[in-house]
């Protein structure tokens, strides 16, 4: 489904990511793990939003992306959840979510849509009138995932979504990633928690410094006793 | 004597309430201080006032036919002028230097092709100006329906605004320009349209100047100063705040006008600008941010 080859991002003189390539397959749900700066951020916002590649390509169902602006890119079936989350913290949460079915693809079925973000995230139904900035990061978390639910995609790109949310809440986040992977949605997320997202996770990437330093399946990625040393360590001790 | 200012505040507060909620979509949306907005609202009243005498057209008829046209050229001077400083500019405070500068250079532009035009003399035409009374206080009915007008363009864009989902993609470019293409928002389109229909509340305001007011062809940097200190006053791109500033700055005008002296009501303005730039400098309605 998604394809990315080669793909090299630059700023200024600084590369953040160097030669990246990796595929998600239809139906998956594949994870980057890797350090602070290690180049995530940067895959994911050349994949869903506004950074520019040096060089590479990025196909989505067989074309490239790189031509198509960002705000199209919705229109195809893919949404971004960017690291600090990209919501509109002066709008109530429900214009938040109703925002998200802006895009001519999620029209129709925004009422739908809007029902089964609210069973998915009960807070966001009891605060519908609240303006999202007032809310705490956990549940803004949860304004942004309700917010690319709607535009009804079929490509999620997840960044950070647990990043500086305290555990018990994390916790929360991840149980509704589990229920949304469950309906058959195609994710890619990038995370520091390893561990959690190891145990939803299909298949994995590692990156260091730019480069895809290795992959696999999750299961085997996760008990790879190199990977337990490098990725695991800290967030072991974070969830259990 | 009370209730006559307040009525007369409140119909000269309409028309600038509908300045400055042009003025205030511009530099919300588009992020653009237009300061030739003054000589767009000039623009209108000249053309309102040449059909009128020209060809007999009420203005209300041709209110319909400015509104279209200052929407046409607004979409013109954004795509043509706008753009490439939009697209140049990376950070914010660059398209506001370059877009002061730029309108700067239009303004003197649109006005010498108005005096060109139209000459340098003072214009006004003689158009339902008899008098109504209302609640005792006699009003021309001319001023009366250009605030009937400002009153039910005003109501219909603060109602857009807050209830359809095309008001909903222009507060959201509006307040978090940046997240907007994450939700599929083409903020360059947006941006047009905004500009656009500010033009067009500028051409409506023109057109209800017309009917009731004398101007002149270098009168527009008034327009554009009022509409500015309004939009500040009521908190920038905050469209009830700039309702409620106009109509406040209508009444105190009046009340300075009757009271004091009609020579003062500029001063009057700037004075209340002041206070207010020194006191609460996001506007007596704006948020702290």
């Amino acid at each position: 489904m998604l394809e990315v080859k080669d793909l090299t991002v630059a700023y200024g003189k600084h590369v953040a990511l160097d030669g990246a390539s990796l595929n998600v397959g239809q139906g998956r749900m594949v994870a980057i793990l890797g350090a602070n700066g290690a180049g995530k951020s940067s895959l994911l916002g050349a994949i869903g939003g506004p950074v520019r590649p040096v060089s590479g390509d990025i196909l989505y169902r067989g074309h490239s992306l790189l031509t198509l602006p960002a705000h199209r890119r919705v229109e195809e079936g893919i949404a971004l959840v960017p690291e600090g989350r990209g919501i509109f913290p002066a709008l109530s949460v429900e214009e938040n979510l109703l925002l998200g079915a802006i895009p001519d693809r999620a029209r129709r079925s925004a009422t739908e849509r809007m029902a089964e973000v609210l069973a998915l995230f009960p807070k966001l139904a009891e605060r519908r009138r609240q303006l999202a900035g007032t809310m705490s990061g956990g549940e803004q978390q949860m304004v942004a995932i309700g917010r690319a639910l709607m535009s009804n995609p079929d490509l999620l790109l997840l960044d950070e979504p647990s990043l500086g949310l305290a555990p018990i809440v994390a916790k929360e986040v991840f149980a509704a990633l589990s229920r949304i992977r469950a309906t058959g949605l195609t994710i890619l997320i990038v995370e520091q928690n390893a561990r959690a997202t190891l145990e939803l996770a299909d298949f994995a990437y590692l990156m260091e410094v730019g480069r895809i330093s290795g992959s696999g399946p999750a299961h085997q990625i996760k008990s790879d006793p190199a990977v337990i040393r490098a990725f695991l360590g800290g967030a072991l001790a974070d969830t259990r | 004597m009370l209730t006559t200012t307040v009525i007369l505040g409140l119909v000269l507060g309409g028309t600038y309430a509908l300045l400055a909620l042009g003025l205030t979509l511009q530099y919300g949306i588009a992020r653009i201080m237009n300061l030739a907005y003054g000589e767009l609202t000039l623009l209108s009243a000249f053309v309102v006032v040449a059909l009128f005498q020209g060809l007999g057209l009420s203005p209300l008829l041709t209110l319909p036919l400015v509104a279209a046209g200052g929407y046409g050229i607004g979409w013109l001077l954004y795509a043509v002028m706008m753009r490439p400083l939009v697209a140049r500019s990376q950070g914010r405070g660059r398209l506001e230097v370059d877009s002061i500068l730029a309108t700067f250079g239009l303004l003197f532009l649109i006005q010498g092709g108005l005096l060109l035009a139209f000459g340098a003399n003072f214009t006004s035409i003689s158009y339902l100006d008899r008098g109504v009374t209302v609640l005792g206080v006699s009003v021309a009915l001319n001023r009366l329906i250009a605030f009937g007008i400002c009153v039910v363009v005003g109501a219909a864009l603060v109602v857009a605004l807050k209830t359809t989902r095309w008001g909903l993609i222009m507060r959201a470019v509006a307040l978090t320009p940046g997240s907007a293409p994450l939700v599929g928002i083409d903020v360059n389109r947006a941006a047009r349209q905004g500009f656009a229909l500010g033009s067009a509340l500028a051409a409506v305001a023109g057109a209800s100047i017309s009917m009731y007011q004398t101007f002149s062809a270098t009168a527009g940097v008034v327009f554009t100063m009022k509409a500015l200190v309004i939009v500040i006053m009521g908190g920038v791109g905050n469209v009830p705040g700039a309702l409620a500033a106009g109509f406040g700055l209508g009444l105190i005008e009046t009340f300075v006008a009757t009271a004091i002296d009609p020579g003062l009501t500029l001063a009057a303005t700037f004075a209340i600008f002041l206070l207010v730039l020194l006191w609460r400098p996001q506007g007596l309605f704006g948020a702290r941010r």
